[in-house]
C-alpha cells in the first residue's frame, strides 16, 4: 500500500472499519531484526552523507590540498570486497544448512575484515610517516576522520559477526533464525562495503 | 455499520521476557513502562537544575547589583539552561518517556519490541546526563558558549569551559544521540510491527502518529548533530581546522586556519531546526487527544492532522537557515528559507483550526488536562505568529540579537510544549500511578504557569522591539538607549519567573504527595476510547494486557456516537457490544 492511499483512509467510516478489521496489524512480512537493520543502516547513511556534505564544503575553502592516497588502499578496499564476498557465500551455505561450510566462511570474511581494519591502520601509520598528520590539513583530518568511523562500524558488526560465528560452532535449533543472523550480518556488510566504496571514490575524485 | 468479525491471528505472540531478580525488575528493567518513568524521572532531575540556572539568570538580569552570578557564569548557566531544556528534558521526555509509556500500550502491544535495547538506551541517556552534569564540577566549569555552541569562540581562551567543559558537552551529546537512535529504533519498529490486530495506522491515536513522526524525524536529524560535535571535538583535541578560521589570541597566532564557522551553523541548524518538530509533534498529537477526550468529540479533520503531521515532519528539513540570516546568505537564499518559513506555516495554522474546531460545540469538560491543552492553544498561536515575523529576512536582522527572539522561542518551544507535558502528566497520571492527582494544588499550578509566563514572556517581546539585546548579563549604563521601563520590567520580569517556580516546587509535591495520598482514581477516570486505558489491571502490569491481546474494531475517536448509550465507545469493543441509546436499533441509525 503506498503512503498516499494509506493516508487518504478513512477510519470512522463503516466500510474502512470492514477493512480494517481484517488488518493483521503490522505493516511489513519481514522479521524485525532485518527491519531493524533497515532502518539502522538508514540512519548510518545519513551520517555518512553529512560527513560527505561536511567534507565538499569544507573543499570550498582556499587551505584544502589535495591528499595522496597511498596505493595500500586499493588493496585494501580489495579484501573488503572479499569479506562482503565470504559473508555472500555463508548467507548461501547458511540458507542450504549446512554449518560447516557457513562456518568457514564466517571465519574468513571476519578475517579479511580485520585484515582491513588492519590494512586501513598501515595507511595512517604511512600517512604519519609522510607527515600528513591529522591537524596538517582538513583534507587529511576527513580523511582520519572518516576512515576512522567506518571502522568503528565494522568493529560494531564484528560484535554480531562474533555471536553468528560462535552461534555456528553449536548446533543451531532454529535453523531459519540462524540463517537469518548471517543473511543480516551480510547485508550489513554489503552495506559498509558500499560506504566505503563511495568514501573511497569521493577521496580519489578530491 | 460494518461487520466486527475478525480472523484469527496470524502472529505468534513474543515471549515477554521476564525479570529474575528485583535488580532485573525494578533497575535494569526491561518493561518499557518502567524505562518511561526512569527517563521521566531523570529529565525532570536534570530539568530542574536548568530551571533554577534559569532563576540565577532572572536575578541576576533584574537585580545586577547583587552580582549573584559573574558574566562568566552566567554565559555558563545560559548554556546549560537551554542545552539541557531542549535536547536533555524536552526530546527525553516526549520520546523516552512518553514514547516508552503510552506506545506499547496504544498500539496493542506488550511491550516494545527490542527491550534489552530499550533498556540499554535509557541508560545510555543517563550516562549522558551525568557526563554533561559532571561539568559543573571540572575546572573551569560547564562550557558558556551559548546553547548553539558555535565556533570559533566555543572553543577558544576566554570563553568560559573552554578547558573541559566544551569538551564534556560534545562528548555527552554524542552518547546522548547513540542512546537515542536505540531507542527510536524500538519506538519506529514497535509501531510499524507489532501493533495488535485490528490497529491500522491510521486507526493510531495522534498521539502515536506524532511521537512516530518525531521519531523518525530524529533518527534523521540527530546524525547532523553529532557530526557537528564530532568535528568540533577534532578541532578542540587535535587542533584540525574544519571550523576554525585563522585566528589570533592575546596577540599570538593560533594554529588554526581556513576553517569555516558557518559550516557548523548549517549542521547545527540541520538538526537544529527539526528538532523543534521532534518536541513539537509528540505535543502536537498528544493535545489533539487530549482535547478530543475531554470535549467528548472526536477530533475535527483527523485526516488533516495526520496530513500535517507528516507534512511539517517533512518540510522541517528545508527551513534550517532561517535561523541563521544574521550570519549573512545570498539574498536570494535567504528568500528561499523565508518562503519555506511560511509554507510551514500553513499545516501547522490548519492544526490550530482543526483543534479549535473540534472544541465548537464540544462538551468542554474545563478539567485540568483540559485547561493546559487550552493554554497551549493560545500559547503556541502566539508563539507561532511572532515566528513568522523572525523568518522573514528583513524583520529578523534586526531583531535577531533582542529579547524578541527570547520571548518567541520560549513561547513556542519552551512554555507551549511544557504545558503540553503537564497536560499530559495530569492526564495519564492515574493511569500510571493509579491515583489521581489534587486537583487544588493542580489548579493552582495550572494558573500560575499559564498566567505567569504570560508575564513573563510578553513583556520581552516589548523589550526586544525596543532593542534591549538578549545574552547581556547586566544592562549597565544604557539610560541613553532604551527608557527606564526596561530595567523595571527586567525586574517584573523575575518576579514573574520565581512565581512560576515556586508552582512548579507545588507541582513537584503534588506528583510525590498524591502517589502516597491521592483519591484512588477509578478505571479510566476520563472515559477515554484509546487502549492503554482498556488494560485489565490499572496501572497495567507488565505484559499489559492479560492473557489475550486486545482486538480493534474502531479507531481513536469515537465519542459521542449517535446511537451509543455512552459518551465514549473504546477501540477494543465491538459494534455488536455496545449498548444503544434509546430510540436507536444501530449506531447512526434510528428506530422508524
Amino acid at each position: 500500500m503506498s503512503i498516499f492511499s494509506l493516508l487518504s483512509q478513512k477510519p470512522w467510516m463503516p466500510d474502512q472499519a470492514a477493512i480494517d478489521n481484517t488488518h493483521i496489524g503490522r505493516s511489513s512480512s519481514h522479521p524485525l531484526p532485518r527491519i531493524a537493520l533497515y532502518v539502522l543502516m538508514a540512519v548510518i547513511g545519513v551520517l555518512f552523507s553529512l560527513f560527505s556534505v561536511a567534507y565538499i564544503g569544507r573543499m570550498a575553502y582556499g587551505d584544502w590540498r589535495i591528499l595522496p592516497e597511498p596505493t595500500l588502499l586499493w588493496f585494501n578496499t580489495g579484501v573488503i570486497m572479499l569479506s562482503s564476498f565470504a559473508f555472500a557465500r555463508a548467507t548461501v551455505n547458511a540458507k542450504e544448512n549446512d554449518l560447516k561450510r557457513t562456518r568457514e566462511y564466517l571465519l574468513l570474511a571476519g578475517v579479511l575484515t580485520l585484515g582491513f581494519i588492519t590494512g586501513q591502520l598501515f595507511v595512517w601509520r604511512e600517512l604519519v610517516s609522510f607527515g600528513y598528520f591529522v591537524s596538517t590539513n582538513p583534507s587529511y583530518a576527513f580523511f582520519y576522520l572518516l576512515t576512522a568511523l567506518h571502522i568503528l562500524h565494522l568493529l560494531g558488526g564484528l560484535i554480531a559477526w562474533f555471536v553468528v560465528t560462535y552461534k555456528s560452532f553449536v548446533p543451531q535449533r532454529e535453523a531459519s533464525n540462524f540463517a537469518l543472523s548471517v543473511n543480516l550480518c551480510a547485508i550489513y556488510w554489503h552495506f559498509l562495503l558500499i560506504v566505503w566504496t563511495l568514501l573511497f571514490v569521493m577521496l580519489l575524485l578530491t | 455499520m460494518s461487520e466486527s468479525i475478525i480472523p484469527e491471528s496470524e502472529l505468534e505472540e513474543v515471549e515477554l521476557y521476564h525479570a529474575k531478580s528485583w535488580w532485573t525488575e525494578k533497575v535494569f528493567t526491561q518493561d518499557a513502562k518502567l524505562i518511561a518513568i526512569q527517563y521521566g524521572l531523570t529529565a525532570f532531575a536534570i530539568g530542574f537544575v536548568a530551571l533554577v540556572l534559569s532563576w540565577f539568570m532572572r536575578i541576576q538580569i533584574a537585580f545586577p547589583e547583587l552580582s549573584i552570578i559573574s558574566e562568566g557564569t552566567y554565559y555558563q548557566f545560559i548554556t546549560m539552561h537551554g542545552m539541557i531544556m531542549v535536547v536533555y528534558l524536552l526530546t527525553a521526555l516526549f520520546l523516552g518517556a512518553f514514547g516508552n509509556y503510552l506506545i506499547p500500550l496504544m498500539v496493542g502491544a506488550r511491550d516494545m519490541v527490542f527491550p534489552y535495547l530499550n533498556m540499554v538506551s535509557y541508560w545510555t541517556y543517563l550516562v549522558a546526563v551525568l557526563v554533561l552534569f559532571v561539568s559543573f564540577f571540572t575546572p573551569g566549569g560547564p562550557t558558556g558558549a551559548g546553547w548553539t555552541l558555535y565556533p570559533p569562540q566555543a572553543i577558544l581562551g576566554g570563553t568560559p569551559g573552554q578547558e573541559s567543559g566544551i569538551i564534556l558537552m560534545l562528548v555527552s551529546l554524542c552518547i546522548f544521540i547513540v542512546g537515542f537512535t536505540m531507542g527510536g529504533l524500538n519506538y519506529v519498529i514497535t509501531i510499524l510491527q507489532a501493533r495488535t490486530r485490528g490497529m491500522t495506522l491510521m486507526r493510531m491515536p495522534l498521539t502515536v502518529w506524532g511521537i512516530f513522526t518525531a521519531t523518525v524525524l530524529a533518527l534523521f536529524a540527530f546524525p547532523a548533530l553529532f557530526v557537528s560535535a564530532v568535528m568540533m571535538l577534532f578541532d578542540k583535541i587535535l587542533l584540525t581546522s574544519f571550523f576554525m578560521p585563522a585566528l589570533v589570541e592575546f596577540g599570538e597566532n593560533l594554529t588554526y586556519g581556513g576553517g569555516s564557522p558557518i559550516l557548523f551553523q548549517h549542521l547545527f541548524w540541520f538538526f537544529g531546526h527539526p528538532e523543534v518538530y521532534i518536541v513539537a509533534l509528540p505535543a502536537f498529537g498528544i493535545v489533539s487527544d487530549l482535547i478530543s477526550i475531554h470535549a467528548r468529540k472526536n477530533i475535527f479533520g483527523f485526516r488533516m492532522m495526520v496530513w500535517a503531521i507528516v507534512g511539517i515532519g517533512a518540510l522541517s528539513f528545508i527551513v534550517w537557515a532561517h535561523h541563521m540570516y544574521v550570519s549573512g546568505m545570498n539574498p536570494y537564499f535567504g528568500f528561499f528559507f523565508a518562503t519555506t518559513t511560511l509554507i510551514i506555516a500553513v499545516p501547522t495554522a490548519l492544526k490550530v483550526y482543526n483543534w479549535i474546531l473540534t472544541l465548537w460545540r464540544g462538551n468542554i469538560n474545563l478539567t485540568i488536562p483540559m485547561l493546559f491543552c487550552l493554554g497551549f492553544i493560545v500559547t503556541f498561536l502566539n508563539g507561532g505568529l511572532t515566528g513568522l515575523f523572525l523568518g522573514n529576512v528583513i524583520v529578523d536582522v534586526p531583531l535577531s540579537d533582542t529579547y524578541f527572539v527570547v520571548a518567541h522561542f520560549h513561547m513556542v518551544m519552551g512554555i507551549a510544549p511544557v504545558l503540553v507535558i503537564l497536560g499530559a502528566i495530569y492526564h495519564w497520571y492515574p493511569l500510571i500511578t493509579g491515583k489521581m492527582l489534587h486537583d487544588g494544588m493542580g489548579r493552582f499550578h495550572f494558573w500560575v504557569t499559564f498566567v505567569g509566563s504570560y508575564l513573563i514572556y510578553f513583556p520581552m517581546h516589548y523589550l526586544g522591539f525596543i532593542g534591549v539585546p538578549r545574552r547581556y548579563y547586566e544592562m549597565g549604563q544604557t539610560e541613553a538607549l532604551y527608557t527606564s521601563s526596561a530595567a523595571d520590567l527586567n525586574v517584573f520580569i523575575t518576579l514573574a519567573a520565581l512565581a512560576v517556580g515556586f508552582a512548579q516546587l507545588v507541582f513537584i509535591f503534588n506528583v510525590f504527595w498524591s502517589a502516597k495520598k491521592g483519591i484512588v482514581a477509578e478505571k479510566n477516570p476520563w472515559n477515554a476510547t484509546s487502549l492503554e486505558w482498556q488494560t485489565p489491571e490499572q496501572p497495567p502490569i507488565h505484559g499489559n494486557f492479560g492473557k489475550e491481546l486486545p482486538v480493534v474494531y474502531r479507531w481513536a475517536y469515537d465519542y459521542s456516537v449517535p446511537g451509543a448509550e455512552d459518551d465514549y465507545i473504546p477501540q477494543d469493543v465491538p459494534n455488536e457490544d455496545v449498548s444503544l441509546a434509546d430510540g436507536y436499533s444501530e449506531l447512526g441509525v434510528e428506530k422508524t
